[in-house]
Parts: C-alpha cells; structure tokens; sequence
C-alpha cells in the first residue's frame, strides 16, 4: 500500500452549476418529537403498600358481602333483597366517592397538560387545552371564538392572562384576604398555640380548595393533597409571591385597630401574611399557563 | 490567584461558595460554563448552536439526544433568563442564527465586547419522593469575549520587566523575526535610559501593532500579548494600550512610561475581565481549532499548544485546600476540538487524538488540581458531508460542502490527521487555509436548533451529572 496523498487540497467540481445550493440534512425532520416525553413514574414502595390495603380491604370486604348476600338469600327472599340494596348502597358510595376523587385528581392532569403544552411551545395542544378548559368557566366561556383564531402561544397566553386569568387572580386574592383576615383573628385571640396551628392548617385547606374551585377544579381529597403539596413545596412560586405578600399584607394590616394588636399579635400578622401567600401560590399552581 | 495575600477575593470566594450551597439545596444551582478559546476557535458558533439545540431541545426537539439520555428524559423545559440590569451586552443568539440561516449566509463577525447570557434548564427530580419539592432549575452562565484578550491572562504575574523580556525572546524566534523585522530593529536601537517621547512611543506602538497583526493574520500565530491591540474593544484604542516590550525595561524616561501603561492595563484587564468572570467557574470547555492549526504549519502548531499551556498555567481551577474550604474549583473540564465537520467521519478520532497531544500540559494541569477532563471532537454546526475523491490514481475519504465565497460546492480533502503532533516533514506541503463552508439551510425561527456533531455527547459529559 502506497502512502496517502500528502497535504490537503481543495477539489472544485466543475460539472456542477456555478452556484450550489446549501447542504440540506433533513435536520428539521430527524428532530421532530416521536412521542411526547412522558417520564417513567415509579412506584414507591409505600404506594405499593397503600395500594396492596385498600385492594384487600376493598376486595376482601366485597367478597365477604357477596357471601353474606348469598346467605341471606337462602333465609328468605325479603332479608336477601335488604341485604343486597345495604351492599348496593355501600360499595355505591364509596364508587362515587372514588369517581370523585378520580375527576379531582384528572382535572388538575389538565391543569398539567395544558402548562406542558404552553411550556413546550405546542400552539394545538395548547389552545385546545384553553378551548376545553374555558368552555367549563362561566367567566372564560366568551373568549373561546377568540382562542380558535390565535396565531401563536405568545398570543393565546396574552389573550388568557389578560382576561380571564386576571379577573381569577383578583377573585383568588380576596379569598385570600378574606381567609388572612379570619387567620389573624383567631391567632389573636385563641389561648393556644396549637389551636392556632389547627386553625390555621383547616383554614388553609379549605383556602387552597376555594381557590381551585375558583378555576374550574374539583379537587377531592388526593386533589387537594396534591395541590397542597405543589403550593407549599414550589420554592420558586413562593420566592415569586413574597415581594408581592408583602406589599398586600401591610395593606392590610396598616389598620388602625389592627395596629392595637401589633405586639401581641405577631403571630398573628404571620399568619396573615401566609394566609396571603398560600392564595396566591394555589391561584398560580390552578393556572393553566406555567409560571413565567 | 487566590491566596492568603488576597482576603478580600477569599472573602467573596467563601460568601459564593456558600451561596452555590444554599442553592443546591433549594433545587436552583447556578453554574459558570467557562468557554475558553483562542480566537477563530469556534467560540461564538459554538455559543450560539450550544444555545440554539439547547432551547430546541426544551421545546420536546430531539437535538441533543445523548444529554436527554443524561438527563434521563426528565428535562421539562428551557427558558432564556429575562434581562435584568447587566451592565453588559445579551449575547445575541436570535440575530446569529437568523445572519447564519439567511440568503447568502453570514458567520457571526469577530467579537469585539464581552456578551453574557443565561439559561434555566427545568429539570423534574429523580424520584417521586424528590418529586414533592417540585422541579429543579439549573441556570447556565454563558460568556462570549473577543478570543484575543484570553492571552492577557499569562500576564497578570509579570511585570513590566519579565513581560517584556518573555515577548521579545518568543518575537526573535522563527517566522515571527521575519515578522517584527521593523519593530525589532527599531527597540534594538533604542539605548537603555531613552527619554519618554511621545512620538517614539507611538512610533514603537504602532510597529508592534503591526507585527502583531502580521502574525496573527498571516502567520496564524495565536501567543500575542496584549490582547486589545489586536481586538481593542468597544471603546476603541486608548493610551493604555501604547506601550511594546523594551530590551531596557528598567529604569526611568520611557521605559518608566511604558511600565505604567502596562501595569495599567494589566489592572484593568484584571479587574474587568478575569476577575468577574474567570475567577471562578465550575465547567470549562476549552475549544481549539486542531485543523487549523495543523494547517498553518508546525510554528503556529506549537505556538497555539504554547498558548493554551500558558492560559491553562494563570486559570485557577482550585484543588488547594484553601479552595476546598471556601468550595471553588473546576469540576469538570472538556478540551474540544471544533469544527470536525471539516474532516470526513473517519478521521474525527484522529482529531481528537490529536488534540489530546496538543492539550497535554493544560490538562494536567486541570487533573491535578482535581478536574475531571475529557476530549471531544465536535461541529458547532455541521457544513458538510462525507465523500470520496480519487487523488493520484487513489480514492480517499473527503468532506463535500459549499464555499461560502463563491457558493460553488466543493470537495475537499484535509490531508491524513496525525494521532500525535507530526515529525517536521509533515509541514513540507506549506500553509494551507481551510476555505470557509456554508452553513446547511437552517430554519430562521431556530425552533428546530441546527445541525451538529458531537454536541450532545459533549453537553452530556459537561453538565449531565447536574441534571
Ligand atoms: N465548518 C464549520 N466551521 C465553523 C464551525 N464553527 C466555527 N466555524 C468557522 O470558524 C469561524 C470562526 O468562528 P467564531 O465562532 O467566530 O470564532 P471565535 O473567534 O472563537 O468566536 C466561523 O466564521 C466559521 O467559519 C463549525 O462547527 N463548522
Ligand atoms: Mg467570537
């Protein structure tokens, strides 16, 4: 074998015309998203667990009520009849209960889905997540002729925050001091600080749900803990939401019978203050678009 | 850099040091991605594709396959950080690409003025229990600067003495004689004790201006001292910059004159440059065009690995104890040979074989301080495609693009790339330029990031464990 040319050349190839047009590598089409990344979730072991009891629980109890029945049945047809609409009726409830929870749980999905799409620059999926949600909103429903026409994710979003999502934001800031208002009143004047934190604790989450009912969520009990989780655990939110707290809480609080309180009621005014923030995390964490 | 001599910068480096702590915990790190390179290295491109397929990927484009798969497919989005109140200029990716998509296509200019710019990667948490504080965020601190100011670096530990002793060894030797013929001749007959005239300082200025730029432009040398001789900057050129190294350094009349201007430049290139943003970072990516060097022949070879060492020698990458103690130091630095596009697919290890010779001292010095290195071969933005041409009765593996002079497509074969730097006869065939390529048809909104080589797999090696 002979050695390689030395030194490099450059070869022009004239049978091509004068001007070449550019290098094509189909590069928009081999980076197109197959599926939409959808993360593995994995089950912990205490999901497991907490699964593994209520399917023996539930299992088991149905089992043991379907035998029950067949009993029944064989001491009479009036006592077996009973004993099946009692059973009816029980497992009934606890379906619906389920069901809802369910639709608690699938609606704050949608929540979801709708931020991923904004996020991910999806104007379809984006506008026909809005179009969905706003046609479940009484204050949202006459934008929806608008969302159909938008030509862009900057649009639909400005066309959602400056309308709707604005008026939800004032409604969830009065809920929010309304709730602050309440907070600082019972800390003030309860005997105990662990009343106070009860207190504060059941007032916060009947703040969080009133908040997403207000968008248009029906978080049942597992909704609720998951909005729960995401307003107080979203340490970008709150560092978000302070400086505007602030500004709200001193509104409030620069009242002067309030202001009688000022040193006792430390606690209270803190109490306030995170009544305040904890709207305002809820309001942000219901929001169909993501945070900006 | 930093000592004991040094309290107040110890006093910053503990107060960050703690802060990047405080962040870790929180789920919102901010990380330095110090991009070294000598100019015409790629730094810009780089940059710009870096943030391009980086945003692109943010959208659920799969332009950096490899860092997905780092990341484990739970990076949910990146977002540009807002401009605040910089004092410095946004390092302007949207005009780039829309210069490097357009009809006939234009590279990004030389860079005459630091630019910054930040990027938050969202990032979900590994495991469902992490998944209760919500996602993390990582911001990425991104810099561009005018290539030829990194050399200023050696210069911060000499003074006016050494300094110019050091440059005017290195300017007698080989072609760079030939080069500051003029210059040389003219402080060689300047007897020790000249008076400081103006007009001489001029005069001396204006020929190591030009010898300079002879070197760099000619001769492809990259090892020129002061930087903002060559790239001046925004403000333009300004006294500070007119003084030139002296064989009489010491003493008063001119050479006092010179030895306070560059003393002066040394301060503020130190207090404007190196100290706010190279005093501490913890990635670095070190870009160094190996062809081009290669082809400029074996002085500009060896000055361009010179260069590099002595970049490497004045960088702090921590490892001290000192350094422990108030958490600085480079975890991990990557020394990437850019634009590989311009070598066919077979030649890339070559490459990066290469390079791994070239870099040797820079990157012990950052394995001995504790880094983790790596060597990549990468396009910023791929131009070309494999080919074959028949040469001397022989086929060889060639890259096909098009020129961006005239349009017209052409084949081009690089030479073999030695694994290691060649013996002197390689250089025989004399200097030869790698004509400039095209860039392929990109879209102008970006939304699709551009083509590369590489890229991925070197993003994954830098900042994949942060994901
Ligand atoms: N083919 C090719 N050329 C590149 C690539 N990156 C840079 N270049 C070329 O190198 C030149 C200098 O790049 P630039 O980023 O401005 O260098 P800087 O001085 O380090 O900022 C550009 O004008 C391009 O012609 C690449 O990935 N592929
Ligand atoms: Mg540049």
């Amino acid at each position: 074998m002979s050695d390689p040319p030395k030194g490099p050349r450059v070869i022009l190839e004239d049978d091509q015309p004068q001007i070449a047009p550019r290098l094509d590598f189909g590069w928009d089409q081999a980076v197109v998203p197959v599926v939409p990344p959808n993360p593995p979730s994995r089950w912990s072991g205490f999901g497991r667990a907490a699964a593994g009891v209520v399917v023996l629980g539930l299992g088991l109890g149905a089992l043991e009520a379907a035998n029950f029945t067949a009993a029944q049945f064989t001491r009479g047809a009036v006592q077996g009849w009973l004993t099946l609409g009692v059973v009816v009726a029980g497992f009934g409830l606890i379906a619906s209960a389920g069901w809802a929870e369910l639709r608690g749980l699938l609606s704050i999905r949608a929540v979801d889905r709708a931020r991923a799409a904004f996020a991910r620059g999806d104007l379809e999926a984006a506008r026909s997540e809005a179009l969905r949600w706003a046609g479940g909103m009484a204050e949202a429903a006459p934008l929806q002729p608008a969302l159909r026409q938008v030509g862009s994710i900057a649009e639909l979003r400005a066309l959602l925050e400056a309308g709707p999502l604005a008026g939800l934001e004032t409604q969830a800031n009065a809920l929010g001091r309304a709730a602050a208002v309440q907070a600082f009143a019972v800390t003030a004047i309860s005997p105990s600080p662990g009343l106070d934190a009860l207190v504060f604790a059941w007032r916060g989450v009947r703040l969080v749900r009133q908040v997403a009912a207000l968008h248009g969520l029906r978080p049942g009990l597992a909704g609720t803990v998951a909005l729960l989780r995401r307003t107080v655990f979203d340490a970008a939110a709150v560092a978000a939401t302070d400086i505007a707290v602030d500004a709200a809480a001193r509104a409030l609080l620069s009242n002067k019978l309030l202001e009688q309180f000022a040193g006792e009621a430390a606690a209270g005014a803190l109490a306030a203050r995170r009544m305040l923030r904890l709207a305002r995390v809820a309001a942000e964490a219901c929001r169909i678009t993501p945070p900006r | 850099m930093a000592s004991l001599t040094d309290p107040l910068g110890l006093l910053r480096d503990a107060a960050m040091g703690a802060e990047q702590l405080g962040r870790g915990l929180l789920g919102q790190e901010r990380i330095r991605l110090a991009v070294t390179g000598l100019t015409r290295a790629g730094k810009t491109v780089f940059l710009t594709s870096l943030l391009a397929n980086l945003l692109a990927a943010g959208q659920g484009r799969r332009t950096l396959p490899a860092l997905e798969a780092a990341a484990g497919g739970r990076l949910r989005g990146v977002r540009l950080v807002p401009a605040g109140i910089e004092s410095l200029p946004r390092f302007d990716v949207a005009a780039h690409l829309a210069a490097l998509a357009a009809d006939p296509p234009a590279w990004p200019g030389r860079t005459e003025d630091l630019s910054t710019l930040e990027l938050t990667l969202e990032v979900e948490r590994r495991s469902w229990l992490g998944g209760l504080l919500g996602s993390r965020s990582i911001t990425l601190e991104l810099l561009d600067y005018p290539g030829e100011w990194l050399l200023d670096l050696p210069m911060l530990s000499q003074d006016f003495a050494e300094w110019s002793a050091a440059t005017l060894q290195r300017l007698r030797r080989g072609p760079r004689a030939e080069a500051a013929r003029d210059f040389l001749a003219f402080v060689d007959a300047l007897p020790a004790g000249t008076p400081d005239d103006e007009a001489l300082a001029r005069r001396g200025f204006i020929l190591y201006r030009d010898a300079l730029r002879h070197c760099r432009d000619r001769l492809g040398l990259r090892f020129l001292q002061p930087g903002r001789v060559l790239n001046p900057g925004p403000r333009g050129e300004a006294p500070i910059l007119w003084f030139f190294p002296l064989p009489h350094p010491e003493g008063s009349g001119l050479a006092m004159l010179l030895a306070r201007r560059h003393a002066a430049y040394v301060a503020d290139q130190r207090d404007n440059f190196f100290e706010p943003y190279f005093r501490r970072f913890q990635r670095q990516a070190v870009l160094v065009d190996v062809l081009g060097a290669l082809h400029a022949g074996q002085e500009a070879f060896e000055d361009t690995a010179e260069a590099l060492a002595a970049i490497a020698a004045a960088l702090r990458y921590g490892g001290s104890w000192l350094d422990r103690l108030t958490g600085a130091g480079v975890d991990r630095a990557a020394f990437v040979a850019t634009k590989a596009d311009h070598v066919p697919g077979r030649q890339r290890d070559a490459l990066a074989a290469l390079l791994g010779a070239l870099v040797a001292a820079p990157q012990n010095r950052a394995e001995g301080a504790g880094a983790a290195t790596a060597v990549h071969a990468i396009a910023a933005i791929r131009c070309t495609e494999d080919d074959v041409v028949t040469l001397e009765g022989r086929p060889v593996a060639a890259v096909r693009g098009v020129l961006l002079r005239d349009g017209r497509s052409a084949r081009i074969y690089p030479g073999e790339v030695p694994l290691r730097p060649p013996e002197p006869g390689f250089w025989d065939h004399g200097f030869f330029e790698m004509p400039e390529f095209q860039p392929p048809r990109l879209d102008a909104q970006g939304v699709s990031g551009v083509p590369h080589l590489g890229l991925d797999s070197l993003l994954a090696w830098l900042i994949g464990d942060l994901l």
